[in-house]
C-alpha cells in the first residue's frame, strides 16, 4: 500500500458504484424509515407524520398474524432440518470415494435452479390426482391427499420444498469447509481409536463450527424472507380471493408486496415500509443472538 | 516391543495408473526399547514406512510384527501405537489437557484416572503448567511436547514420530532433540522417528536406518554407519561437510588418485570411487596429494580448506585441519590420508571395496 | 458415454462387489451409500418429474389410473415444448432476459471492479469506514430497498402502468442491479491477495493506476470476475419479484415471470405444457451449472469462508 493518499482518484474509482448504491441502497434505507412514519402517504405526498400508526396498522392487519405464523413455521422447522440434513450429507459424502463426484453434482443441482420453475414441478408432485407423492403413498396403501388443498398439508408441502431448496448451498459450504480440514486430525483420531461418531461430534463439528454458524445465520435470514418458494408452489397471488386469512400462505415478505401492490391506496406504502422495518429488526435480533451464541460455541 | 518389518512393499498408484514403488522389500528388525531414526532424503520412503507401521497405510506386500504378533492387517487403533505428526495435529478447539486426555476418553478410562495420567504425561514432557491453554497459545516447541504427551498417555507399545523437529527453529531443535532422547530413556518405549536431517538422526538415535529409493541401505549405530559405510550412498549422505569423492584406480592393491598412490586396498584392479572424509587428511610434506588451497574458513577449533578439484563432481572439496595450522589461500599443501577415513567403492554397484 | 462409464469405474466396482463380505465396516458403507442415495433421489425427483411430465401427452396424464414413472422414447411428446413456446412469447422473454442480464452484468463488472480496486489498493480518507458501511448493508433484507426503489422508478416514469416504453422497462429492470456490495467485497478480497510488490513495481515503472488495474489486476482476478458474471446472469434469469413489480406490459417481462404468469389457474392447466415451459427455463441453468461448476463453486466457498 502506498503511503501517499490519493483522495480524488479514489473517489473517482468509487463514483459509479457509490452513485448507484446511493440511489438504490442508501437512500431507500433511510426512506424506508421515513415512509414508515408518514401519514396517508400516496403518490409522493403525505399529510403529515405519525408515530406508530403505520406499525399498528400492520399488526392489526388480519393477515399479519398469519404471516408471522407462516414465517415462523418456515424458519423454525425448515432451518434446523435442512442444516442437520445438509451436515449429515456433507460429512458422509466427504467420507466416500466411489461415486463422490456424481453424487456431489446431484446435490449441488438445486443451487442454480429457478425457484419458480421448481416450485411448479413440486406443485405437480403434490398434485392430488396426478402427483408423484400420492402415487408413492398408494404403494403403501395410503389414500390420496390433496396436498395443496388445505393449509396443514400445504404447509408440509412447502416445508419439503423449502428444505429441498436449501440443501444445495449448505452442502456446498459444508463440503468446502470439510475439505479444508487437515486430514492429519483424522489420522490422529484413528490412531487414538476414536469411534466414528465421536470423531464427528468432537472433531468434525467443532472444526466446522465457523461454517455451521455462518450457514445458520444466513439460513435464518433467508427463510425469514420466504416468498418466492410460495409463489412457485402456490401461484403468484399469496392472498387468493376467497381464502380465509388463516388458510393463506402469506409471509412477512408476502405482506410487504401485498401492501406495495396497493400503492395507490393512501398509507399502504408506509405499511409496507413499516413491515419491512419489523422484518429487519427481527432478522437483526436473530443475527445478533446467533452471533452471540456462536461466539461462545465457535472455536478459533 | 521388538518391531519386525518383513519384505515390506508399498506401491502407490496415481490416477493415470502409473505406479510408484515407495517402499521396496524392506527388512528391518527394530530392537525393543531403542530409539531408532529412519533417515534418508525426501522421497526415500521413510515416512511411508512409518505410516505402514502406524497402520495408516496398508502395505502391498510383506508383514509387520510387534513382538510375535502379526499386526499387518490390524487397524491403527488396535495396534497400540502413539504417533506424533509432523505438524502435530493438535485439535485446535481443545485445551492442552483435553488434547492429552482425548485418547483416554476413547478407551473409556475413568475421568479421575485420565486427569492424573494426563498430568503425569504433561509433567514428563515439561508442560504441566500449560494445561488450560489452547494449542494456538503455545510455541512450536510446546505444541510438540503436547503432541508427544498425547501420543504417550495411553501407554502405547511403540512411539512413532514423523519429522519431529522439522517445524522448529534451530535453537529449539537442539533442545527438543535432547528432550526426545530423555523422554524415550525415561519411558523405555520403543521409538521410531523419521528425519531427513542426518545430524539429528546421528545425535539421538541408538541406531539409524538409512533409506534410499524405498530400500534400506544400511542400519546400525550412528558412529558405526559413519565409520563403515556399506556403500556410496551412505558415505555421501552422512557427514558434514560431506565426504570428498575422487575418481580413482586400483592397481596392484594400491589406490591411485591422479596417478598418486594414497592408500592400499583388498580390491581387484579397475576404476573406482575413492571417498575421503574431510577430517581424513594429514598435512605431511611427504604426502602424495598436492592440494592448492583456494579459500580458508576458520571456525574456532577447526580450519576448513576449500580446494578446487577439477574433474570431480563438486568441483570444490573441504578439508578439515587443526586451526593451529596457518595456511593462506593460494598455498600448495601436501597431504597424506588416514587409512580409516578412506573408502573405496565399486564404480558400478556403489558397494564398498576397501 | 464411454468416458462417463470409464470415469465411474464400473469394472472395478464389480470386482469389489464380488469380493464383498458382511463385515461391520461393509455394513457401515452400505448404510452410508443408502442414506446418500436416498437423498440424492429426493434431490433429483423434481427434475425427473419435470422432465418426465414434460414428455407425457395430456391424455396419458389425465387418463392413466396411476401416473407412470417412465415414458418410452417413441411415446415422448416433444410437441409439448412447441406448444409451451406458443402459449407465451418465451423467445421474447428470453431475449429480454438476455438483454437485461447483459446490461446489468456489464454495469456490475465495471462498477464493482473499480470500487473494489479503490478499496483494495488506494489509500484514501474514510476508506475503512465506508467499506464497513457497505458491508453492513448486506445484512439488511432487500425488501427494505425494494419499496423505495419501486417508488423511485415509478417516480422517474419508468414503470408507468399504461405508457411504459421498452427503453423505460429496460432501465427499470437493470439500473438497480448495476452494482452489488457483495461482489465489491468478493473482488476486493481477490484483489487483496495480489502482492503489494506488484503494485509498487508497477508504480516504480511509471504505470498508471488504471493501466495497472486493466493489465495486471483484472487478468489475475479473471476467475473471480467470471464467477461474478455467471452468478449475475443466473440471478437475472431467475429474477421474479422486481420484474413483476416494474413491468407493466406482457412483452417486457423476463422468463421467470412469463413462466409463472402463463400457468396460474389451477383448473385446466396443461401440466405437460407447464412442465415443458419450466424445463425451458430450468435447462439453460443446469447446462451453465454443469459446464461452469468450478466458477460457481468459487463464489460459494468464498461466501462460506468469509461470510
Amino acid at each position: 500500500m502506498l503511503e501517499k493518499q490519493s483522495n480524488v482518484k479514489a473517489w473517482l474509482y468509487l463514483l459509479p458504484a457509490l452513485a448507484l448504491l446511493s440511489v438504490f441502497t442508501f437512500y431507500p434505507l433511510f426512506n424506508a424509515f421515513l415512509l414508515a412514519f408518514l401519514k396517508d402517504y400516496v403518490y409522493g405526498s403525505a399529510t403529515g407524520f405519525v408515530f406508530m400508526d403505520n406499525f399498528k396498522n400492520v399488526i392489526a392487519d388480519p393477515n399479519f398474524n398469519q404471516a408471522v405464523k407462516n414465517t415462523s413455521i418456515i424458519v423454525f422447522v425448515s432451518v434446523p432440518i435442512s442444516v442437520t440434513v445438509a451436515l449429515m450429507i456433507s460429512v458422509l459424502l466427504n467420507s466416500i470415494k466411489k461415486f463422490q463426484g456424481l453424487l456431489q453434482t446431484i446435490f449441488f443441482l438445486p443451487y442454480v435452479t429457478n425457484a419458480i420453475a421448481i416450485g411448479m414441478a413440486f406443485a405437480f408432485i403434490f398434485n392430488e390426482s396426478y402427483g408423484l407423492l400420492n402415487l408413492m403413498l398408494s404403494w403403501v396403501n395410503i389414500d390420496p391427499v390433496d396436498w395443496l388443498g388445505s393449509w396443514e398439508t400445504g404447509m408440509v408441502s412447502l416445508l419439503i420444498y423449502t428444505v429441498w431448496g436449501g440443501l444445495a448451498f449448505k452442502i456446498m459450504v459444508f463440503l468446502s469447509g470439510l475439505q479444508s480440514i487437515d486430514k492429519q486430525y483424522y489420522d490422529a483420531a484413528r490412531v487414538d481409536a476414536t469411534p466414528k461418531f465421536r470423531v464427528f461430534t468432537r472433531i468434525t463439528v467443532p472444526l466446522l463450527s465457523p461454517m455451521i454458524a455462518y450457514i445458520t445465520v444466513t439460513s435464518f435470514i433467508g427463510s425469514f424472507k420466504a416468498y418466492r418458494t410460495i409463489v412457485g408452489l402456490f401461484g403468484p397471488t399469496v392472498l387468493p380471493a376467497g381464502t380465509l386469512p388463516d388458510e393463506s400462505f402469506i409471509t412477512i415478505v408476502g405482506l410487504i408486496y401485498e401492501s406495495l401492490s396497493k400503492s395507490d391506496t393512501p398509507g399502504m406504502v408506509s405499511e409496507a415500509a413499516a413491515a419491512s422495518i419489523l422484518l429487519f429488526i427481527t432478522t437483526l435480533a436473530f443475527t445478533i443472538v446467533n452471533m452471540w451464541v456462536s461466539k461462545k460455541r465457535v472455536h478459533f | 516391543m521388538e518391531i519386525k518389518l518383513q519384505d515390506l512393499t508399498k506401491i502407490f498408484q496415481a490416477k493415470d495408473k502409473t505406479e510408484t514403488v515407495a517402499v521396496k522389500s524392506l527388512d528391518i528388525t527394530i530392537p525393543s526399547g531403542k530409539l531408532i531414526g529412519l533417515l534418508g532424503p525426501s522421497g526415500c520412503g521413510k515416512s511411508t514406512t512409518l505410516y505402514m507401521i502406524a497402520g495408516l497405510l496398508k502395505p502391498n506386500n510383506g508383514r509387520i510384527f510387534f513382538g510375535d504378533e502379526d499386526v499387518t492387517d490390524m487397524a491403527p487403533e488396535d495396534r497400540g501405537i502413539g504417533l506424533v505428526f509432523q505438524n502435530y495435529a493438535l485439535y485446535p478447539h481443545m485445551s492442552v489437557q483435553q488434547n492429552i486426555m482425548f485418547p483416554l476418553e476413547n478407551i473409556k478410562v475413568p475421568k479421575d484416572e485420565a486427569l492424573v495420567r494426563a498430568q503425569e504425561m504433561a509433567d514428563l514432557v515439561g508442560i504441566g503448567d500449560l494445561m488450560s491453554r489452547k494449542p494456538k497459545q503455545l510455541s512450536g516447541g510446546q505444541q510438540q511436547r503436547v503432541a508427544i504427551a498425547r501420543a504417550l498417555v495411553k501407554k502405547p507399545r511403540v512411539l512413532l514420530l514423523d519429522e519431529p523437529l522439522s517445524n522448529l527453529d534451530a535453537r529449539l531443535r537442539l533442545q527438543t532433540r535432547e528432550e526426545i532422547k530423555r523422554i524415550q530413556r525415561e519411558t523405555g518405549i520403543t521409538t521410531i522417528f523419521v528425519t531427513h536431517d542426518q545430524e539429528e538422526a546421528m545425535s539421538i538415535s541408538d541406531e539409524i536406518v538409512l533409506m534410499e529409493l524405498g530400500e534400506k541401505r544400511q542400519m546400525g549405530e550412528p558412529q558405526d554407519v559413519y565409520d563403515f559405510p556399506n556403500n556410496l550412498f551412505v558415505a555421501r549422505f552422512l557427514g558434514t561437510p560431506p565426504i570428498n569423492m575422487y575418481d580413482g584406480v586400483i592397481s596392484k592393491k594400491n589406490v591411485l588418485v591422479n596417478g598418486k598412490a594414497i592408500g592400499t586396498t583388498k580390491g581387484a584392479d579397475g576404476e573406482v570411487f575413492v571417498g575421503i572424509r574431510p577430517e581424513g587428511y594429514i598435512i605431511d610434506k611427504d604426502g602424495p596429494l598436492e592440494l592448492t588451497v583456494y579459500m580458508v574458513e576458520t571456525i574456532g577449533r577447526d580450519t576448513a580448506l576449500i580446494i578446487k578439484v577439477p574433474n570431480t563432481e563438486n568441483d570444490t572439496f573441504r578439508v578439515i585441519v587443526d586451526a593451529s595450522e596457518r595456511i593462506k589461500p593460494g598455498e600448495v599443501v601436501k597431504m597424506k590420508i588416514k587409512p580409516k577415513k578412506m573408502f573405496v567403492f565399486n564404480k558400478e554397484t556403489g558397494e564398498l571395496i576397501n | 458415454m464411454e468416458k462417463i462409464i470409464e470415469k465411474l469405474n464400473l469394472k472395478e466396482f464389480w470386482k469389489d462387489l464380488k469380493k464383498f463380505r458382511f463385515t461391520k465396516a461393509n455394513v457401515r458403507t452400505i448404510a452410508v451409500y443408502s442414506f446418500l442415495l436416498l437423498f440424492a433421489i429426493f434431490v433429483f425427483i423434481p427434475f425427473y418429474w419435470m422432465i418426465l411430465t414434460s414428455l407425457k401427452t395430456l391424455e396419458e396424464i389425465e387418463t392413466a389410473l396411476q401416473p407412470s414413472l417412465w415414458v418410452k422414447f417413441k411415446d415422448m411428446a416433444f410437441y409439448n415444448y412447441y406448444s409451451a413456446l406458443q402459449a407465451a412469447p418465451y423467445i421474447r422473454y428470453m431475449a429480454n432476459t438476455v438483454l437485461i442480464a447483459f446490461i446489468s452484468t456489464v454495469g456490475t463488472i465495471v462498477t464493482t471492479i473499480s470500487a473494489a480496486f479503490a478499496f483494495a489498493r488506494l489509500n484514501f480518507k474514510g476508506r475503512d469506514t465506508l467499506f464497513l458501511a457497505l458491508i453492513a448493508t448486506m445484512m439488511i433484507p432487500g425488501e427494505m430497498f425494494v419499496i423505495t426503489n419501486y417508488l423511485t422508478v415509478t417516480g422517474l416514469g419508468w414503470a408507468s402502468p399504461f405508457t411504459q416504453t421498452f427503453p423505460e422497462a429496460i432501465m427499470a429492470l437493470s439500473f438497480p442491479f448495476m452494482t452489488s456490495v457483495f461482489y465489491i467485497f468478493f473482488l476486493r478480497q481477490t484483489f487483496k491477495t495480489i502482492p503489494d510488490e506488484l503494485y509498487l513495481a508497477a508504480k516504480v515503472d511509471g504505470t498508471s493506476d488504471f493501466k495497472y488495474l486493466r493489465r495486471i489486476m483484472v487478468p489475475i482476478a479473471s476467475p473471480t470476475i467470471i464467477t461474478i458474471i455467471i452468478l449475475n446472469a443466473m440471478g437475472t434469469w431467475s429474477a421474479y419479484i422486481w420484474p413483476n413489480l416494474v413491468t407493466s406490459k406482457e412483452e417486457y417481462r423476463l422468463v421467470t415471470n412469463g413462466l409463472r404468469n402463463a400457468y396460474t389457474q389451477n383448473q385446466g392447466i396443461a401440466y405437460n405444457e407447464a412442465m415443458a415451459a419450466a424445463m425451458i427455463v430450468t435447462f439453460p441453468l443446469l447446462i451453465v451449472f454443469l459446464l461452469l461448476k468450478k466458477y460457481i463453486m468459487r463464489g460459494v466457498s468464498r461466501a462460506g469462508t468469509k461470510g
